[in-house]
C-alpha cells in the first residue's frame, strides 16, 4: 500500500501525453466520506434516542425517577471531561495544519489521557449502580424484581447506549494510538493531515452524541422530588 | 490537503471561546431544572442541547461555510427526525398492542402478565 506514488500517464490521440488524476490527495473528497459515515452513526444513535423517548412516552413518572436516581456529578465531570478533550483534539489539529507537529502530537496525548479519564469514571459509576443492584441481567433489572417496569426500560436503554458510547470512546483511542504511530513514520505530515482531521471528527461526533446522552439520562429528573445521589 | 489560509492565533482563540461558550451552557444545564422552565425541563435539557450541539458542529467540526455538508448533514437529520415523528407521533397515538405487548406491563411478575391488563401510562401523554 505504501511507497511513492506513481502517476499514470495517458497518451491522446494525438501522441501528448497527460497525467491521470490521482485521489491521493483529494482532502475534501476524504472528508465527505468520512461525513458520510458520521451520517450512519446518527442513524445508530438516533434509532435508539428514538427507542428511548418511545419508552418515555408510555412511562414518564419512571424515567424522571430512574434519573434522578443517577449520579449527576460523575455524569457531570464526564462531561466537562468530554468537553476538554474536543478542545485538546482541536487544538491538535490546528497544530498539525500549521506544521507544529510536536505540539500536535502533545495535544493528542491529551486527549488520550483524558479519553482513559472518561472511562473510569464511568467504571465508577457503572460499579455503584451494580452494587445497588442495577446493571443487565442482574438482581432489580430481573423480571420478577420489584422495580417498576418504565425504570427496567430506562435503565436498560442507559447502560445499553452509555456502553455504546464507551465503545466508541475505546475505538477512539484506538484511532489516536494509530495517528500517533502515523505522524512519527511521517505519513501524516502538515501537507497531508486527512488521517487527522477525520480522527478529530470522529472525536467530535462521539463528543456530540454525549451532548445529547447526558442531559437524556442524567436532567430530566433532576427537578424531581426523589433528587440524585 | 487543506488548503484554506490558517490564521493560527485567531483559529486558537476560536477554540477557546468555544470552550467558554460550551462550559457557560453545561452550567446552565445544571441550574435549569432550579431556575427556570422548571415544568418543562425535558424540553429545556434538549434546547440547550441543541445549541451545544450547533457550536461544536459549525467550530469544532468545522461546518462554518462548508454548504454541501451543511445540506448533506441537515438532510440526514430531516430523515431520522422525520421517522422519528412518524414512530412516535403516529404510533404511540394510537397503540394497538397494549394488551399484549411487554413494554406497557408494570412491575408484575412474568407468571401474572395476562391476568390484569397493562397499564395505560401511555395514553397520558
Amino acid at each position: 500500500m505504501s511507497g511513492p506514488y506513481v502517476p499514470e500517464i495517458a497518451t491522446d490521440r494525438d501522441g501528448n501525453q497527460h497525467e491521470v488524476q490521482g485521489w491521493q490527495d483529494d482532502f475534501y473528497g476524504g472528508k465527505l466520506g468520512f461525513w458520510l459515515f458520521m451520517f450512519t452513526e446518527v442513524l445508530m444513535f438516533g434509532a435508539m434516542f428514538m427507542a428511548l423517548a418511545y419508552y418515555n412516552t408510555l412511562h414518564p413518572q419512571d424515567f424522571l425517577d430512574a434519573s434522578a436516581s443517577l449520579n449527576r456529578l460523575l455524569g457531570g465531570v464526564n462531561t466537562v471531561v468530554l468537553l476538554i478533550s474536543a478542545l485538546t483534539m482541536g487544538l491538535g489539529l490546528l497544530n498539525m495544519r500549521v506544521g507544529k507537529v510536536k505540539e500536535a502530537k502533545l495535544m493528542i496525548w491529551a486527549t488520550i489521557i483524558l479519553a482513559a479519564a472518561f472511562l473510569v469514571i464511568k467504571g465508577f459509576e457503572w460499579r455503584a449502580e451494580y452494587n445497588h443492584g442495577i446493571f443487565l441481567m442482574h438482581d432489580q433489572m430481573l423480571p420478577g424484581s420489584s422495580l417498576p417496569f418504565g425504570q427496567k426500560l430506562f435503565f436498560g436503554l442507559y447502560f445499553t447506549m452509555t456502553g455504546l458510547h464507551g465503545f466508541h470512546i475505546i475505538i477512539g483511542i484506538g484511532l489516536m494510538i494509530w495517528l500517533l504511530k502515523r505522524i512519527n513514520a511521517e505519513k501524516v505530515r502538515p501537507d497531508h493531515h486527512i488521517l487527522h482531521w477525520n480522527i478529530a471528527l470522529y472525536w467530535d461526533i462521539v463528543h456530540l452524541i454525549w451532548v445529547f446522552v447526558f442531559p437524556y439520562y442524567y436532567m430530566i429528573g433532576a427537578g424531581g422530588v426523589t433528587g440524585g445521589h | 490537503m487543506d488548503t484554506n489560509t490558517i490564521d493560527y492565533a485567531k483559529e486558537r482563540s476560536g477554540y477557546y471561546k468555544i470552550l467558554v461558550g460550551l462550559l457557560l451552557l453545561t452550567a446552565v444545564t445544571f441550574i435549569q431544572p432550579h431556575m427556570f422552565m422548571t415544568e418543562s425541563t425535558f424540553m429545556a435539557q434538549m434546547l440547550i442541547a441543541v445549541v451545544k450541539g450547533w457550536l461544536i458542529l459549525m467550530f469544532y467540526m468545522h461546518l462554518k461555510g462548508e454548504t454541501l455538508i451543511i445540506w448533506m448533514t441537515g438532510f440526514s437529520l430531516f430523515i431520522v427526525f422525520t421517522f422519528f415523528a412518524i414512530v412516535i407521533g403516529v404510533d404511540v397515538q394510537k397503540f394497538q398492542f397494549q394488551d399484549e405487548s411487554h413494554i406497557t406491563s408494570s412491575a408484575t411478575p412474568i407468571a401474572e402478565v395476562g391476568k390484569e391488563s397493562a397499564p395505560s401510562a401511555h395514553s397520558a401523554q
